[in-house]
């Protein structure tokens, strides 16, 4: 049995603000992450995610319990020691005036230059590194401010990669970025933990991110209690779906993404093959359709046939046949025919 | 490799330092040469150097009234900047500095506290005092400066909005003048009329003996902000991150308080609260070193703060005539408009952090 590189015993999590009533967010937790995995923490707004990270990270106190790193009490730790263990990437943007991004990474020695801060060649040489691990390496010159905001967020993860840390910590690191940036930094830390077995802990909101990438879940619930496994377990014991759980959302378990749960009444059945049919059955779905290849009595039939002028949806209702050759014109039918019923 | 294009950088920089030292040759040399008296640029050299054949109210004008002027000048600038640059840092708001954040209100207070309280002989806020008095000067109005700059940031830590942090600056600035004022009502009229002169803010009528109070003075708050540049870099990206890359960010910020409030408590004793010099300069030195990196910065504030005293001296002296304007009225006629600037500028991803 490996010895894990974090764990937490019946940690309790919160703020004391210095009051002797401190705000528990969560409790009892017990927690494991190892050498060179990638733990996705996820669970829904006010859980208690930041909390629990920023406790890992030392910025809040322990209000009970242990945390125990390396095998020894984080409370052992001074925060330059802390410092050499763990680096973290936070949420909101940084505003640091103008610094070229070699400058910004080279903070990332911090805890290992002198006083005066003067980088050795060793120093210089794991900025380069750190700079080729995230994909930035002719960017060093360039100033932060003047990237994108996905490009600032690689730039602040190859700073903490730069500090060497045992576990890299991120709380939300997605959160201000477009879609392809979320992709591309939730990739770059699965690729981190994968190939150079850098231990990373990030909380994330992305969910189906998370699920593809993560090794792990630690599934927070908003009573502040965690469960961790990997993430297919989560969902097939129903843990997932659980905390989760919101009205008219579910968690589609076949698809594997959430859905707003329609209320499915009209039925349509569909005759068509590959990536069309896919998309055309969420179109369908999207306006409250449940769709399936047999042949019902219900009325509503769609085939899906390929003419020399590109793809034709031919629809018969009842003794209507209607043929379109998109999907938004087929959708706008259907609506409108179903108010037609409706009325 | 990024180190050879650092020092390439290094080297653009390097030219824009001895531009600065060529500018405040030139700066000091105009203010020896000007003033209400014009002295030739060679007698003004055969003063500094003790040659004889000028005559003696020149020496006297140069020696004993241009000469400390100008040194006033450029440690008033020097520490000004300074002090204003680590404020806008640690308070992490572009318009931070002793002037706008009441904290020259402090300093005024512990000097006023010190000579009515202590009942130390001379006048009000031009005291003609020994060592010991000026030293207990600088200590009283560093002290005042600190108090206030203190319950700025304890009360600034529940803060998060940098335009409340102005407004508590305001505020505590109103709170200590009225103090002032109060002390003032109950004081003689001549030190009423000295306090007004005083409060005009002037570089002149430093003593020699003062000036040696003066200058171990700020070199030794700059000498404690020589220690600061790494911790100060890590502060800009905030406190969160400056910890976990094990800052001791508490301790950061007592030296920070040490050095700014000595900085702008001793020259706000000798020669009055002086506005806009400590927001300005910072904000010139970024924008022309396009860096907010404090190991270039503040080598860069302190001649820029120089150069910037020493110019405003000049044109407060209005060569030519025989009137020498506040140094107040010029810092105050330039300096408001800049930080007009830095306001409007702000919000457009500016080389500061945003207003």
């Amino acid at each position: 049995m490996k010895t894990p590189l974090l764990s937490t015993q019946n940690l309790q999590i919160g703020y004391s603000n210095g009051k002797p009533a401190s705000k528990i967010v969560g409790s009892e937790l017990n927690l494991d992450l190892y050498q060179g995995e990638f733990v996705c923490l996820v669970g829904p707004n006010g859980a208690g995610k930041s909390t629990l990270l920023r406790t890992l990270t030392g910025l809040l106190p322990v209000l009970g319990g242990e945390v125990l790193l390396g095998g020894k009490n984080m409370r052992q730790y001074s925060r330059k020691e802390l410092a050499n263990e763990i680096s973290v990437v936070l949420t909101s943007p940084i505003q640091v005036g103008a610094m070229t991004v070699s400058e910004l990474v080279a903070m990332g020695r911090f805890p290992f230059t002198g006083l005066f801060d003067r980088m050795s060649e060793n120093d210089w040489r794991i900025v380069h590194q750190a700079l080729e691990m995230v994909g930035l390496l002719g960017f060093e010159e360039r100033m932060v401010h003047k990237l994108s905001d996905g490009e600032r967020q690689k730039v602040m993860i190859a700073r903490a990669l730069a500090q060497e840390p045992r576990i890299l910590v991120l709380d939300e690191p997605t959160a201000y970025l477009d879609l392809p940036g979320r992709v591309s930094v939730m990739n770059l830390l699965h690729e981190l933990a994968k190939n150079h077995s850098q231990t990373v802990l990030t909380s994330t909101h992305d969910l189906d991110l998370a699920m593809r990438s993560a090794d792990r879940l630690w599934l927070m619930s908003p009573g502040g209690k965690i469960i961790s496994g990997a993430p297919e377990d989560l969902v097939l014991s129903g843990d997932f779906q659980r905390v989760f759980a919101r009205e008219r959302i579910t968690f589609d378990v076949m698809n594997g993404h959430f859905s707003v749960a329609g209320s499915h009444e009209s039925q349509v059945c569909l005759q068509g093959e590959g990536e069309v049919r896919v998309w055309t059955e969420r179109a369908l779905q999207r306006i409250g359709y449940s769709v399936s290849s047999v042949d019902q009595s219900t009325g509503l039939r769609i085939a899906i046939e390929t003419s020399e002028n590109g793809l034709v949806w031919q629809v018969e209702q009842g003794n209507q046949k209607n043929e379109f050759t998109n999907l938004e014109s087929l959708v706008s039918y259907l609506r409108g025919s179903s108010s037609l019923v409706s009325n | 490799m990024s180190s050879d294009s650092i020092n390439t950088l290094g080297r653009k920089r390097t030219g824009i330092f001895i531009i600065f030292g060529v500018l405040l040759l030139l700066v000091v040399a105009l203010n020896l040469t000007l003033g209400s008296v014009r002295i030739p640029l060679q007698d003004v050299l055969k003063v500094l150097f003790r040659q004889p054949g000028v005559k003696d109210s020149w020496v006297f004008i140069v020696q004993d009234y241009r000469l400390p002027k100008i040194l006033t000048a450029i440690l008033a600038g020097m520490a000004l900047s300074a002090s204003g640059l680590q404020m806008q840092t640690m308070f992490r708001n572009p318009l931070a500095d002793p002037f706008i954040l009441g904290i020259n209100s402090g300093a005024s207070l512990g000097v006023a506290i010190a000579i009515m309280g202590a009942g130390l002989a001379g006048g009000l806020f031009i005291p003609a005092l020994n060592f010991s008095g000026d030293l207990g000067l600088v200590a009283a109005a560093s002290l005042g400066a600190g108090v206030v700059m203190g319950l700025i940031l304890l009360v600034g830590r529940r803060v998060n909005n940098p335009t409340t942090l102005l407004i508590l600056g305001l505020m505590f600035g109103h709170a200590t003048s009225a103090l002032v004022s109060l002390l003032i009502y109950f004081s003689a009229p001549e030190k009423v009329k000295a306090y007004s002169i005083w409060s005009f803010g002037s570089f002149t009528g430093v003593t020699w003996n003062q000036l040696m109070v003066l200058i171990p003075v700020i070199l030794f708050a700059l000498g404690i902000l020589a220690f600061l540049p790494k911790g100060l870099n890590a502060l800009l990206l905030g406190e969160d991150y400056a910890r976990t890359m094990g800052l001791n960010v508490t301790r950061l910020r007592v030296l920070v308080l040490i050095s700014a409030s000595i900085l702008s408590g001793a020259i706000t004793a000798f020669c009055g609260p002086i506005g806009f010099i400590g927001v300005a300069v910072p904000h010139i030195a970024r924008n022309l070193l396009k860096t907010s990196n404090h190991k270039l910065l503040i080598p860069a504030v302190i001649l820029i703060g120089a150069i910037v005293a020493v110019a405003a001296d000049l044109v407060a002296q209005m060569p030519g005539s025989q009137f020498v304007l506040p140094i107040n009225v010029v810092t105050s006629l330039f300096g408001a408009p800049f930080v007009l600037w830095i306001v409007l500028k702000g919000k457009r991803g500016s080389t500061s952090f945003n207003v």
